[in-house]
């Protein structure tokens, strides 16, 4: 099997692969030795890493530079957090897919913010924007639709109106050639089942500090848990402590 | 007001070392400097791990220049680089790419005297002549740490070994270095003969269960830095943390 199909197999609902995001080389090699499926790196952690903020502030180059040098440290298949594909028209999504892929990566989160913004893509327009990558980065690429619906909305406004929003999305990104459908900021059970019945594809859900557990995520129908910026942030929270300890 | 580099030439006090962690990327340097630290190195080891190069002069220069940069335009602290053997045997090649280096904001480098790439260290003579080239091509505001790898190369570290580390400090300072950097130099009595004999502040090398750095300091240490190993502990960190994750 390629490393494509190992990884879109990885997506068991009700038994999630788990994704310990990383960020450069060496913390995939890191995840790697803990006996991980594969590697998905975060953005926000690349961004931190590198002294930009989130949103596409890591110039292109950069981030596909160190796609690159992820997937050449790691034998296991490598997804990458693409943001919003670095472009707004069907060209540039189309080309930077392409270019994605040529550095060996086998999938992409790919999210419906309009980055810089606080706003969410037009579902047709979203739709047309998934067709666009899926054009660049041709069938053998797991892409993960994101809906930023549930981080752009308060906790408390996580309510079955958002999830039928939600679903509708996770529908129409299914039938425009996402493989999976990412609903960052969710950790309503209830409300993650209905969804993941719905969307007709494998749901991805981000752990959150505190949010429910694996077990809890599996029973609800997640076919992956990924960890986002918090592998970092608890990265560098061990550096200060330790860098504490020396210096003291 | 003190400039970067005076404030971080000041840190050198022999009986009181300034301690360096190593960073290699932004992320690590913002989180030592939020341990209250007073200066920032680089370690080379980490740099290359970080990103998927052995060490050894395999990163390219360019992500070299361009890692110190965003590391230098990120942090208010006085920032060095472990920059090995200035990427050329050749002194003016080698000075202009320390040149550069220093034009990305960098205060100082380490610059060592081992053959990257090949056995053994450098003839005395060529490796006085590199360090002269380049603190003609920076001059004199640049902290250049001269580094030698004698200790590196043998087990047997005795007197004969620490009079060449000797012999090779005083030519060192003689050729235009700011400080002497002997990793693996650990005993207190060779440590203050060193201390004694070259006239530069003394950089050791922390490492998993070396003296306590109050022995170093009496000793006559003026800096204290940690190599990879801040890096190789957080990625063991790492791997702990995702397998708890995963299972």
């Amino acid at each position: 099997m390629s490393k494509f199909e190992d990884f879109a197999a990885l997506h068991v609902a009700g038994d999630p692969v788990v994704l310990f995001n990383a960020w450069d080389a060496g913390s995939a090699a890191a995840v790697a030795n803990s006996g991980a499926k594969a590697i998905a790196t975060g953005s926000a952690s690349v961004s931190l890493a590198n002294g930009y903020g989130d949103g596409e502030e890591v110039p292109i180059e950069l981030a596909l530079a160190n796609s690159a040098r992820i997937v050449r440290a790691v034998d296991l298949p490598v997804t990458v957090d693409f943001e919003g594909g670095y472009a707004e028209d069907a060209g540039g999504l189309t080309a930077n897919a392409s270019r994605l892929a040529q550095t060996g990566a086998i999938g992409c989160n790919f999210e419906d913010q309009i980055v810089g913004t606080d706003r969410i893509y037009d579902v047709a327009e979203q739709t047309e924007r998934i067709a666009a990558l899926r054009e660049g980065a041709g069938q053998n690429f797991f892409i993960n639709a994101r809906t930023d619906l549930f981080l752009k909305a308060k906790p408390e406004a996580h309510d079955s109106a958002l999830a039928d929003q939600a679903i509708e999305r996770g529908k129409a990104y299914a039938d425009a050639g996402a493989n999976g459908y990412f609903i960052p900021g969710l950790a309503d059970l209830s409300l993650v089942e209905r969804i993941v019945k719905a969307a007709g594809c494998p749901v991805n859900a981000m752990h959150l500090p505190g949010g429910p557990s694996r077990a809890e995520w599996a029973s609800a129908g997640i076919a992956r848990v990924s960890h986002g910026p918090f592998p970092f942030m608890a990265m560098q929270k061990w550096l200060t402590a330790e860098a504490e300890a020396a210096l003291a | 007001m003190a400039n970067k580099f005076e404030t971080f030439v000041a840190l050198h006090l022999p009986g009181d070392p300034v301690i360096l962690y190593n960073i290699w990327d932004v992320g690590s340097a913002l989180a030592v400097v939020a341990a209250g630290a007073r200066a920032l190195a680089t370690g080379s080891h980490p740099v290359a791990d970080a990103n998927g190069w052995p060490d050894g002069q395999q990163v390219p220069l360019d992500f070299a220049f361009a890692n110190a940069k965003r590391i230098e335009d990120a942090v208010e602290l006085p920032v060095t680089v472990d920059f090995e053997g200035a990427y050329s045997i050749d002194p003016e090649e080698g000075a202009a790419n320390v040149a550069r280096l220093k034009a990305t904001g960098a205060v100082g480098c380490n610059f060592e005297d081992q053959v990257i790439g090949g056995e053994g260290l450098h003839p005395l003579a060529l490796q006085v002549k590199r360090i002269a080239a380049i603190r003609r091509a920076v001059g004199d505001d640049f902290y250049l740490n001269a580094r030698t790898d004698l200790l590196l190369k043998t087990q047997t570290h005795d007197d004969a070994l620490i009079d060449r580390v000797v012999e090779r400090g005083k030519a060192f300072a003689d050729a235009g270095a700011s400080g002497f950097f002997v990793p693996r130099l650990s005993e207190p009595g060779q440590i203050e003969r060193v201390v004694r004999e070259v006239p530069l502040p003394l950089n050791v090398i922390a490492f998993p269960g070396a003296p306590d750095k109050k022995v170093w300091a009496d000793a006559g240490v003026a800096r204290i830095s940690h190599g990879p190993f801040p890096h190789r502990a957080l990625m063991a960190k790492l791997t702990e943390m995702a397998r708890a994750a995963i299972s």
